[in-house]
């Protein structure tokens, strides 16, 4: 072993990691060579002074993020039962491009419709609904109307929307009123539950 | 330990938050600060900090075994840091070693210095990226050579060469800042 190999291992000496031959040969060179002693004290020293230091990691605020993350990441991926055809898209990747698809409708329509005003032909056609309270898209045939928190995230609503098997088919409002059908219409009061008791949901019918 | 975080992993694997929990609680202190000494930022540290818990999150089940948990985490969190580097512009991607003599001064005073928690930290940031990283799994989490080389994917042989230029600039810029007198 040379002088250039002995110098290399002698970082691993000072942290304890050499085992067998190398640490053999460090050692006979150490017994020998009292500026490699002394290299190797520094080396010691280096190394006592970076483990000492301490760093303000996140902690738990870091683990509470991850958490939600995680939460977040499994709703999205829930694995979908296999499908029977290979033609019929997958129900669960269905139900995604359903929600994404209303939720693209109805920010454009909720953006729009409010341009033409009281007295436009397009809101006079709203002849049943007081003004402000028409739903976005006309009214459609809505099992729930709801009222997501205004800090509520597209994940969130997304998620939500999912596990309680519904979609969006009218809104939101110029209120932020949104219709939702079922995707199963067994499951009122599964949905309704869902709805009820989930913090994103300011206001559930 | 090291078995213990072999079955977090399994737990993970399962799609089990709590062990996910339990080893963030084990390995969140060292993985940051190996990502923090590299990119010297802690609000980006913070963020790859998740990135890697969220990859071992999603690819548990493609744990192997082959090599420690830990040495698997850290080379998720080597090579994140490595993209956020380039992603600023700031990578060093060649591994050449500036040439420079070895006439420092005597070892009490690298000793003395190596004392110092402030010149070790100015002197860590002196160093190229990958001697720093070297320099930092040997010392801040003892890695044997064969541990580091596993994280940054590169030979032993490269390993020991990074620590040995990293060990001759790090005395060499401790000697400096003694000898200056810098506070």
């Amino acid at each position: 072993m040379t002088y250039q190999d002995i110098h290399e291992l002698l970082p691993f000496r000072a942290n304890g990691t050499l085992e067998g031959a190398d640490l053999d040969a460090v050692d006979a060179a150490l017994a020998e060579d009292a500026g490699l002693r002394a290299d190797l004290a520094a080396l010691s020293a280096i190394r006592d002074t970076m483990q000492a230091e301490e760093v303000a990691s996140p902690g738990e605020f870091g683990l509470a993020r991850l958490m939600r993350d995680v939460e977040a990441d499994a709703r999205v991926s829930t694995p979908a039962p296999a499908a029977a055809n290979d033609n019929v898209v997958p129900l669960m990747r269905l139900r995604i491009w359903q929600v994404a698809a209303a939720v693209v409708l109805a920010v454009g329509l909720g953006f729009n419709l409010p341009q033409f005003g009281p007295g436009t032909a397009p809101m006079d056609s709203a002849e049943s609904e007081p003004a402000g309270f028409t739903l976005a898209s006309g009214g459609a045939d809505a099992d729930f109307t709801v009222i997501f928190a205004p800090d509520a995230t597209e994940i969130e609503i997304r998620g939500l929307l999912l596990d309680a098997g519904l979609e969006i088919v009218s809104g939101p409002s110029a209120l932020g009123i949104y219709g939702l059908g079922l995707l199963d219409a067994d499951s009122t009061d599964t949905a309704f539950a869902a709805l009820s008791a989930s913090a994103i949901v300011e206001d559930v019918q | 330990m090291s078995a213990d975080h072999k079955f977090l992993i399994e737990q993970i694997a399962q799609g089990d938050k709590q062990a996910l929990a339990a080893l963030y609680r084990a390995l969140e202190r060292p993985v940051y600060k190996f990502i923090v000494s590299r990119l010297n930022d802690p609000h980006e540290a913070n963020d790859i900090l998740h990135e890697v818990f969220m990859d071992v999150w999603r690819s548990a089940g493609r744990f192997e075994g082959r090599s420690k948990v830990q040495t698997w985490i850290f080379g998720i969190a080597y090579r994140k840091s490595i993209d956020a580097m380039r992603k600023r512009g700031r990578m060093d991607l060649t591994d050449e070693t500036p040439d420079m003599a070895d006439d420092g001064p005597d070892q009490e005073t690298c000793l003395a210095a190596g004392q110092e928690a402030e010149h070790v930290r100015h002197c860590l940031e002196t160093l190229k990226d990958d001697h720093r990283s070297a320099i930092t799994l040997a010392f801040y989490q003892d890695m044997t050579y064969g541990e580091i080389a596993e994280v940054s994917g590169v030979p032993e042989g490269t390993i020991k060469t990074r620590i040995f230029h990293a060990k001759k600039l790090l005395m060499r810029c401790l000697s400096g800042r003694v000898e200056r007198g810098v506070a």
